[in-house]
């Protein structure tokens, strides 16, 4: 057991939380965010060069065959800035599914583009009746001669709106709710009778709901085998959940640090508020759900860095309660201490709570995961 | 001890149900005439158009049962928009301390609604400390007017204001709640700037006043020099007790059932989850015992004490449920919670559901954060006494 992150972790560690100090301060976050396309596509740029979106793929697919440790240390740092680029969308949950299913002549199609930021993908599994569900697909793809056609709907899809390539899940089998008979295809974003309808999220990113009428697509373009793609979405999903995990640790951390800060200096009653016990306590409690969140996030880590994607399961759910749980513990607590301030948008610490309450409404919020551990 | 309403209480229920509908809002009707008519309508009930008042200054004299009433109907009709600051703040305050003059001038204005006011209290640097006010209200040599300097901050509809109630220093030479001046003055003259300030939700309510050297006749001072903060303290009370919004929360509560109601769960739909129905079932729970306390505090004021210290508890209580029932609603919207654009995305309630969430946060900061209130229970309810550190 070793809690030291390599030489080259902690290069990489290094070098993220520098790029975010330089250019990620409230109003250059904000600047990008109010403008299309949402981010920075020099910044996207940046992170291609310097290897950022290679790591988590094989060296074989021309990646670094980094695992879940390398990402979190990346999305930690990405989450102390609130990062605006699409890491996430392209290569964690696209990407996490291509690495995962695609044909060999597939991924060699597409991941170099992924590597290099010309490309940029995005996961679109969430439905209108599917809540938190990845199992509930209602949206078809019925066989056609040697290809498939896709009719339905779906929801909330993350930087659809910039993405060139989506991955979506399809029923090809099965009834509404079961695991089996969903199937995973990569679909070009301009692809005919494919609709979108674009919009900003509270947390100042972007996502799109997405029609599909009779969109033709190639047996080719197939993720995985037919019928057996949940598999694969489950475990991008759960990769995901750790990024979003290690993000809102790193978000936390500015939240309770910026509040120790803040109570320090503003002055009420004759005393810095931070002369107030209970707002110390209160200050204690938020550190403390932050360590603990910490922990949780290395052990899902490890375990699922490790292999074991049993033991991994469960402590991904226990992973994802307490992060939605204390993530808008910490975020709440920390607007109250700054008082009026905190309710502005012209601090941090309004940003990085609205933050946390997307982050907890992804992937299943905090009550779903608790049923789901003890289930 | 009874629990039944009496047959005249069940006849004003009625009462106030007929008048509601009667005078409802209909389609294509001028919104701001209707507005001006209606508040004429419930005068002419009798002091309907300004419940709180005494009677002495045209209010209706209702018992604690009778106001309970009134705000469970309120909660589910559909009223003229209306600011607390004119009826509901300002002018008690008046009525207690202002001279004839200054009653006659202004009740009849804010009780017809044709003028809004905003309320001057916090600053940069006072919020939960308030008497550390610093804005200067200089007298003139000649004892005129006086002239007055500083900066008032999260001053809700300062942008649509008519007028400003607003606590000056006057004087610095001895305790901080002695030397505050209260003083009324209008909002539309040179000297005074409002800049917005943007809250989480997005929202453009509250804003950031200056005021630099705005001239203020002696004669809209309220009541002596100096005695700003008793008067201003009254008034505190008075907006504790307001803020607890029982009604309003079980009406919402319901709502947010009925929302669950449509947001499917597999087979069946969220209102089935029973985690979810937990959830709410405690929120109702609690709205329960809160009511009845909101009931007890209204009787022992009828019983002949002001509003005291208990009202604390009511605001403590009413605006942590609110926030509860709000935050549930986020999480009934799911994943659509998250959308911001212009229309809503997946459900019809979860942008607004987010959005009222957001403004929530406010509700345990404004009117005396939530810790001091509690510090404010524990010394003048409890009895505990600080000792020297």
């Amino acid at each position: 057991m070793n809690f030291e992150l390599s030489e080259e972790q902690q290069l990489i560690q290094d070098s993220v939380a520098r790029f975010v100090q330089e250019n990620y301060g409230l109003e250059a976050r904000v600047a990008l965010a109010a403008k299309d396309p949402g981010f920075s596509t020099t910044h996207w740029q940046t992170m291609a060069e310097l290897g950022w979106l290679a790591l988590p793929f094989a060296e074989a697919d021309g990646g670094f065959g980094g695992n879940q440790i390398d990402v979190m240390v990346i999305m930690e740092q990405f989450g102390k800035g609130l990062i605006l680029e699409p890491y996430l969308a392209s290569i964690v949950m696209g990407g996490g599914a291509l690495k995962r299913g695609a044909s060999a002549a597939l991924k060699e199609e597409i991941l170099a583009g992924v590597i290099d930021g010309t490309y940029q993908l995005t996961l679109a599994y969430a439905e209108p009746q599917s809540r938190f569900d990845l199992h509930d697909v209602t949206t078809s793809a019925r066989v056609d001669g040697d290809s498939f056609v896709i009719n339905g709907a779906k929801s909330m899809v993350l930087n659809a709106s910039t993405a060139s390539h989506i991955v979506v899940s399809a029923r090809t089998g099965g009834g509404q709710i079961d695991e089996s008979g969903i199937s995973l295809f990569l679909l070009n974003a301009d692809t005919d009778g494919l609709t979108r309808e674009d919009f900003p999220t509270v947390d100042g990113l972007r996502a799109s709901e997405l029609a599909f009428k009779d969109v033709r697509i190639g047996a080719d373009r197939l993720i995985g085998e037919v019928d057996k793609g949940y598999e694969i979405l489950n475990a991008t999903a759960n990769d995901a959940i750790l990024a979003l995990a290690a993000e809102a640790v790193g978000a936390m951390e500015v939240l309770y640090k910026d509040t120790v800060a803040y109570t320090q200096e503003r002055e009420q009653f004759g005393h810095p508020l931070s002369d107030f016990q209970v707002l110390q306590h209160r200050m204690v409690d938020m550190f403390m759900e932050y360590e603990q969140c910490k922990s949780m996030l290395y052990r899902a880590t490890m375990e699922a860095a490790a292999g074991d994607p049993e033991t991994a399961q469960r402590t991904i759910h226990a992973l994802k309660h307490i992060v939605g749980k204390y993530g808008i513990f910490i975020g709440e607590n920390a607007v109250q201490l700054h008082g009026g301030m905190g309710m502005t948008e012209e601090l941090r610490v309004g940003h990085y709570f609205k933050r946390m309450l997307v982050i907890d409404s992804q992937f299943g919020n905090a009550d779903y995961h608790l049923q789901k551990f003890a289930a | 001890m009874d629990i039944e309403l009496s047959q005249q209480d069940q006849d004003f229920r009625q009462d106030v149900r007929q008048f509601f509908a009667d005078n409802a809002y209909k389609a294509g009707e001028d919104y701001a005439e209707w507005r001006l008519e209606w508040f004429k309508k419930a005068a002419e009930k009798g002091g309907w158009d300004v419940p709180k008042w005494s009677p002495e200054f045209g209010g209706p004299g209702w018992t604690p049962t009778q106001h309970y009433i009134w705000e469970q109907e309120t909660a589910r009709a559909t009223l003229p928009w209306d600011m607390p600051f004119g009826v509901g703040m300002v002018a008690p305050i008046i009525m207690a301390y202002g001279n004839k003059a200054q009653q006659d001038r202004f009740l009849p204005d804010i009780r017809a609604r044709r003028v809004n006011w905003c309320q001057g209290y916090s600053e940069p640097g006072a919020g939960s400390d308030l008497a550390s006010l610093k804005t200067r209200a200089e007298l003139s040599a000649d004892g005129s007017h006086y002239v007055v300097n500083g900066t008032k901050i999260w001053t809700t509809a300062a942008h649509i204001a008519d007028w400003i109630f607003c606590l000056t220093r006057t004087d610095d030479s001895g305790k901080k709640q002695e030397g505050i001046t209260f003083l009324l003055f209008p909002m539309k003259q040179d000297g005074i700037e409002v800049k917005p300030i943007i809250t989480l939700g997005g929202a453009h309510s509250v804003n950031t006043v200056y005021l630099t050297d705005v001239k203020v006749p002696v004669e809209n001072r309220i009541g002596e020099q100096g005695k700003g903060w008793t008067y201003a303290k009254g008034l505190l009370q008075h907006e504790r007790t307001g803020l607890a919004g029982l009604s309003r929360s079980l009406v919402a509560l319901e709502g947010l059932r009925d929302n669950a109601r449509s947001v499917p769960r597999g087979n069946s739909t969220l209102m089935d989850d029973p985690a979810f129905r937990a959830k709410a079932a405690e929120l109702e729970i609690d709205l329960m015992a809160a009511e009845f306390t909101e009931l007890r505090s209204l009787a022992s004021a009828a019983a002949g004490a002001a509003p005291g210290p208990e009202s604390s508890i009511l605001k403590l209580k009413g605006t942590e449920i609110q926030q509860r029932i709000q935050k549930l609603t986020v999480e009934a919207g799911g994943i659509y919670s998250a959308a911001w654009g212009p229309k809503p995305v997946g459900n019809s309630f979860a942008k607004g559901g987010m959005a009222g969430y957001l403004a929530s946060r406010a509700y345990t900061i404004y009117g005396g954060a939530s810790e001091v209130q509690k510090d404010v229970v524990a010394k003048n309810v409890l009895g505990i006494k600080r000792s020297s550190r």
